[in-house]
């Protein structure tokens, strides 16, 4: 049929290379098109096996994502399909904000951050635009491109938000960017929700460490309250109706250069506003983006001047091709740092020991191959990096969560 | 309206009339005439209405839907994009994309129901298909506006958000549907429209309410116009007449 060759023709523009993970309904995989050059990221989505066609989560996707055109959004380049199922071509990204803030190669100078997280506001803005609610913000949701920008990916949550009153689902976000409203159950929210998980992001990225780690639903608020204090009526008006409201003993909020002590005094200005507990009164994206913070000194690092994760490289180990991927890119010596940084790294300027000028991908490798000897003391003690750390990211679906694999693919598929 | 609707993709996919009333070249070959094309495509809002009714979704959903198939036939053909297949399909893709998922299954299962004809057996099989082909064809926008947003807001800012008026010109949206005014003018406009002709028909004058919006009436008018035409001309159309452009369609 002259239909099948017009499809075989579309998907022989893309060469196909290495897979660079598996997400819940689909495979995604590195590859060539052949028409621009361009290195592109195909998700190949499998059609579910209970016959519901084209999966509801990758087709959120595509509908919010064929609205969102802007720099720092990822960018749905083609979709098309192929033997029965639909592939999804997007612009290949070389890493994440989280690969970013884990690595305790990269010193992040106050402007780094400040330019990390205006492309983070500045996407999120362009969602709120459209009414569209991302309901999935994290740091690995945070693509950055080989230009240093950053984009963001991963709408498989997302929905549009324009009718009043309508109801939502509250099970949305990674927990620890789960906002206070949705962890007591609203149903009814805004974008509001996608702020605070924004603040906690951006606390992340001063503290270089996850800034509310709750390890239940309950928790998570318990630990909110312990850092912000617990709100009052006074302070939040409708926190009693909220369908799973419970109350929590009185907390006094801790002053907040306690709670991120490297920030300045604009950082800590703008961090409390995004997380004030009434939705109403919290900032919005675009309040978030014109506050002072922005403008004053030191300005936003130009993107492409940003520190990354040095790429991987392939052709020294071979396994980093393999399709189970897992933490094999990370020398011995990297993931015995990451280790000690974790562990004494509580007041925020442990990564600095490692200073700007060790960036470099080349002194780097070197740091890790001096590092044989200590090897295995060290080794025992790494049980972080094969994904069994003390305290596991909270991704709604933790298969795999390795820096190769790029997080184009969803984690969670959420009945509406 | 909201803003958003002028930066988004059904923004710039507004057609011109001239370039929805094009018959396909292979429904020509056919003999399928403008008037023809016109015929089907108005009848197929039919069994999307009942298939929604009896599978319990929104009307937003049958509104998204029958855009969809109109998006369609401005770009396919008839001959190769069965009516009877693509308007349950569209149904089913605009559950999804509207966030109010329908089973395939029981999709299919409604549609042996309502209809005992051979030309509306399709199997599950067939929809996924053929949701995938739509999509295609659709290039993947999914968003589209309608007017019932904007209409109790503007109903409420013209003083006539009595329960009457309300259900009326909800039922003349609805009906807007059945032609291809969702294809060619903003949504807002739509409503506009349909609330002019409601007021017109209950001899309720908002000429100063009209005359303080910062919309073209001339456009408002127009629209308006079309839909009297169509319930003109809607009780002159037969079953024959529908049939005869069905039969058309055979193989």
């Amino acid at each position: 049929m002259p239909e099948n060759d017009v499809e075989k023709k579309v998907a022989d523009r893309y060469l196909k290379r290495e897979i660079l993970g598996e997400g819940t309904y689909g495979v995604v995989y590195k590859a060539i098109d052949t028409k621009t050059g361009h290195t592109v990221a195909i998700k190949k989505i499998r059609l579910g096996r209970q016959k519901e066609g084209v999966n509801f989560t990758a087709l959120r996707e595509i509908k919010l994502l064929k609205e969102l055109k802007d720099p720092n959004i990822i960018e749905l380049i083609h979709a098309f399909p192929h033997k029965g199922n639909l592939h999804l071509v997007f612009e290949f990204m070389e890493t994440d904000l989280e690969a970013v803030i884990r690595d305790p190669n990269i010193f992040l100078s106050p402007g780094d951050i400040k330019s990390y997280f205006q492309m983070t506001l500045k996407g999120l803005a362009v969602c709120h635009n459209k009414w569209v609610l991302h309901r999935d913000m994290k740091p690995n949701n945070l693509l950055i491109g080989s230009n240093g920008q950053l984009k963001l990916a991963d709408f498989g949550l997302a929905r549009i938000f324009g009718s009043p009153g309508r109801k939502f689902t509250h099970q949305v976000f990674a927990r620890w960017y789960r906002a206070p409203e949705l962890l007591f159950g609203a149903k009814q929210y805004g974008a509001s929700v996608d702020v605070w998980a924004a603040g906690c992001i951006f606390a992340e990225l001063l503290n270089r460490r996850p800034f509310l780690q709750g390890d239940s639903d309950i928790d998570q608020l318990g630990k909110i309250f312990q850092k912000l204090g617990t709100p009052t009526p006074l302070l939040w008006h409708d926190l009693e109706w909220l369908p799973d409201f419970v109350e929590y003993s009185s907390q006094i909020t801790q002053p907040w250069r306690k709670l991120c002590p490297t920030a300045s005094d604009d950082a800590l200005d703008l961090l409390s506003k995004m997380f004030t507990y009434d939705p109403r009164t919290r900032i919005s994206v675009q309040q978030a983006l014109e506050h002072r913070y922005f403008t004053s000194i030191p300005l936003p690092t130009d993107p492409a001047k940003l520190p990354r994760p040095a790429p991987k490289r392939e052709s020294h180990n071979p396994r980093t091709s393999d399709l189970n991927d897992g933490p094999v890119v990370l020398s011995p010596k990297r993931k015995a740092r990451r280790v000690m940084s974790d562990r004494e790294g509580f007041d925020g300027n442990s990564f600095q020991v490692d200073k700007v000028d060790e960036r470099g991908g080349e002194i780097r490798w070197a740091a890790g191959d001096n590092s044989g000897r200590n090897e295995p003391v060290l080794m025992s003690v790494d049980f972080s990096v094969f994904g069994s750390k003390p305290m596991s990211r909270p991704t709604i679906n933790s298969a795999d969560r390795s820096h190769l694999k790029r997080k184009l693919d969803l984690e969670f598929q959420h009945p509406e | 309206m909201a803003a958003n609707f002028w930066n988004s993709s059904h923004y710039k996919q507004l057609f011109d009339q001239e370039e929805v009333d094009v018959v396909h070249p292979l429904d020509k070959d056919k003999g399928i005439t403008l008037e023809d094309f016109k015929l089907i495509k108005m009848h197929m809002v039919i069994p999307i209405c009942k298939l929604a009714q009896q599978v319990k979704v929104r009307q937003r959903v049958v509104a998204t839907a029958v855009t969809y198939m109109r998006r369609l036939y401005t770009r396919k053909s008839m001959s190769e994009y069965d009516p009877r297949l693509v308007a349950p399909t569209c149904l089913y893709l605009a559950s999804k994309a509207e966030e109010s998922t329908v089973q395939a299954r029981l999709l299919v299962y409604c549609i042996k129901k309502m209809y005992s004809d051979d030309k509306y057996r399709y199997e599950i099989k067939d929809i996924l298909e053929m949701e995938m082909k739509i999509l295609e064809a659709l290039n993947y926008y999914l968003v589209v506006f309608h007017p019932y947003r904007s209409l109790p807001q503007f109903l409420q800012d013209a003083g006539m958000n009595d329960i009457s008026m309300t259900q009326l010109t909800w039922g003349l949206v609805n009906d807007t549907y059945r032609m291809d005014l969702i294809l060619i003018h903003p949504p807002h406009l739509i409503a506009l429209a349909c609330i002019y002709t409601a007021s017109v028909y209950r001899e309720k004058d908002k000429t100063a309410w009209f005359e303080e919006l910062r919309v073209d009436m001339n456009v408002v008018k127009n629209i308006a116009m079309e839909i009297l035409d169509f319930y003109e001309s809607h009780r002159l159309i037969t079953d024959e007449r529908i049939n005869a452009a069905f039969n058309k369609l055979k193989p």
